[in-house]
């Protein structure tokens, strides 16, 4: 689970990832709220307009079928929750639950939109270093009154670049129990408490080490960013881009 | 040669009492190959860390190329790169490329200087075709030589090594040797701690031994060894056989 094919970046020469990181990050922004508003008639056009974009740059959509299985778990979960929970005309009664026309009409809208929203994640990851949405973030922040932009800048870095040790630490310290034979322990907040505690010891124990190496290297939020500039390439595909999604809106 | 290093009657006590440090003078000339060895808790690491600032003295002084370390640390930690036993914690770039550019960013020099840094480092580690590979899939060796890369980024003029070979297979441990001897060569000093002379003692120019917080010893690795198994340390495999000490790189 420490690498999440789904969320890699791939180098490539694509147009998205030559798109300038600032305008990629507004228009996903944008295209993720808008696509949680559309109803299915915008839906279907938005899908396809993402799989000719997705269909110019392949290789960052290339997801493991493992997680394939769990993206598909969830929304499996998303439509099964919002079918049982709407009232409406009875399709369908299993035991005690009922199905009902409008419910199966939310779930699919829901589900569709959650998974052009992960399209959308999919798509931004692929093409775009973590560290240029870090810098672009930061861009995005600098006029911003009391807030560091730098200092968010270094923590979105450093969360990035920990996930997947912490997620190892997990894998070594529940291996480590397990060589033990802790699922001999019947209680689930007796084995979390075990698992959580030394998993924590160790993640703190990591970061003090973390912030000596960084101070050994004389770091300091004031420091060298990367270079962000936008050509006549770039906003001739964002303005294109703001257009269409503006008219998705409308429709 | 000049003293790089001067180091003056250092003490350094922890929060808990405990003297990690006591009354440490030490002088370390300019393009030497030092190795600091002793058993755990000798004050190796300690002793280490007050040559960057990242520990201050209780009392005494260091100074590097004539820099205060206590007033001017930040200077300091230009001066001293330091490689780290447990890579995974020194490792901060999210690709290889932006962990070797670290260094430089912080500096602030301008992009075109740090992008020239960042290529020669990746070329003398031989990490080139990594570049924009994520960290925590690299091999340990490869995440060694990318702490190493960090630090030769930032050029400094003496390079520490805490515990460089530890968690090293062979091959990894003739990448880090391989490092050590041509930066030795380019002109660094550098300075090694260990408790396993056997990997590296062929190479350095003068041993010091630790133990207590305190120099046990300090001379030529060939008149100090006797006192190797005295101070907590095993001394060469080769050296009980009254051989000189065997490189790894042969």
């Amino acid at each position: 689970m420490a690498e999440l094919t789904a969320f890699a970046y791939r180098p490539g020469t694509s147009m998205l990832h030559r798109l300038d990181v600032r305008m990629k990050l507004a228009l996903v922004a944008a295209a993720s709220l808008i696509a949680l508003q559309l109803g299915f008639s915008g839906l279907g056009p938005m899908a396809l307009s993402l799989m000719v974009v997705a269909a110019r740059c392949p290789r960052s959509l290339r997801i493991e079928t493992s997680e394939l299985r769990w993206i598909g778990l969830l929304l499996a979960f998303v439509f099964s929750a919002r079918v049982l929970s709407a009232d409406g005309t009875t399709v369908l009664s299993i035991l005690a639950l009922d199905i009902t026309r409008e419910g199966l009409r939310a779930g699919a809208l829901v589900s569709l939109r959650l998974a052009l929203v992960f399209l959308i994640g999919t798509l931004l990851m692929g093409t775009t270093r973590s560290s240029e949405i870090k810098t672009a973030v930061q861009w995005f922040l600098k006029p911003l009154p009391f807030v560091s932009a730098e200092r968010v800048g270094t923590m979105l870095g450093l969360l990035v670049r920990f996930i997947p040790v912490i997620f190892e630490e997990v894998s070594q310290a529940s291996d480590a129990q397990r060589a033990r034979a802790v699922e001999y322990r019947r209680n689930p907040l007796q084995r979390a408490v075990k698992l959580g505690v030394p998993i924590m010891s160790r993640i703190f124990k990591r970061s003090d080490q973390l912030a000596l190496a960084m101070e050994a290297r004389c770091y300091s939020e004031f420091r060298t960013q990367p270079l962000l500039k936008a050509g006549f390439k770039d906003w001739a595909i964002f303005i294109p881009g703001c257009l269409w999604l503006a008219t998705l809106l409308a429709v | 040669m000049a003293a790089i290093i001067e180091i003056d009657n250092l003490t350094h006590r922890f929060a808990d009492g405990t003297v990690g440090l006591d009354g440490i003078t030490l002088e370390i000339e300019a393009g030497g190959f030092v190795v600091i060895a002793g058993a755990n808790g000798s004050g190796k690491t300690t002793l280490l860390r007050h040559l960057n600032g990242l520990l201050l003295p209780t009392a005494g002084s260091v100074r590097v190329a004539g820099v205060c370390v206590k007033k001017h640390p930040l200077q300091a930690r230009v001066l001293v790169g330091m490689v780290f036993q447990d890579a995974d914690s020194q490792i901060v770039g999210e690709t290889v490329r932006d962990e070797v550019a670290f260094g430089p960013e912080n500096l602030r020099l301008d992009r075109g200087e740090i992008d020239r840094r960042v290529r020669e480092a990746l070329a003398a580690t031989g990490l080139m075709h990594l570049a924009d590979k994520r960290p925590h899939l690299l091999s340990g060796g490869e995440k060694r030589r990318l702490t190493i890369a960090g630090i030769l980024a930032m050029q400094p003029r003496v390079i520490v090594f805490d515990e460089p070979f530890a968690n090293l297979d062979y091959p990894g441990v003739r990448h880090v040797l391989d490092q050590m001897i041509r930066q030795h060569r380019a002109g660094c000093t550098i300075i090694v701690t260990t408790h396993d002379l056997d990997k590296v003692l062929a190479h350095a120019d003068r041993l010091i031994f630790m133990r207590g917080g305190r120099i046990e010893g300090d001379g030529p690795p060939p008149v100090l060894i006797a006192r190797a198994e005295s101070c907590g340390v095993r001394s060469p495999r080769a050296m009980h056989l009254g051989l000189e000490a065997l490189s790894w790189l042969n």
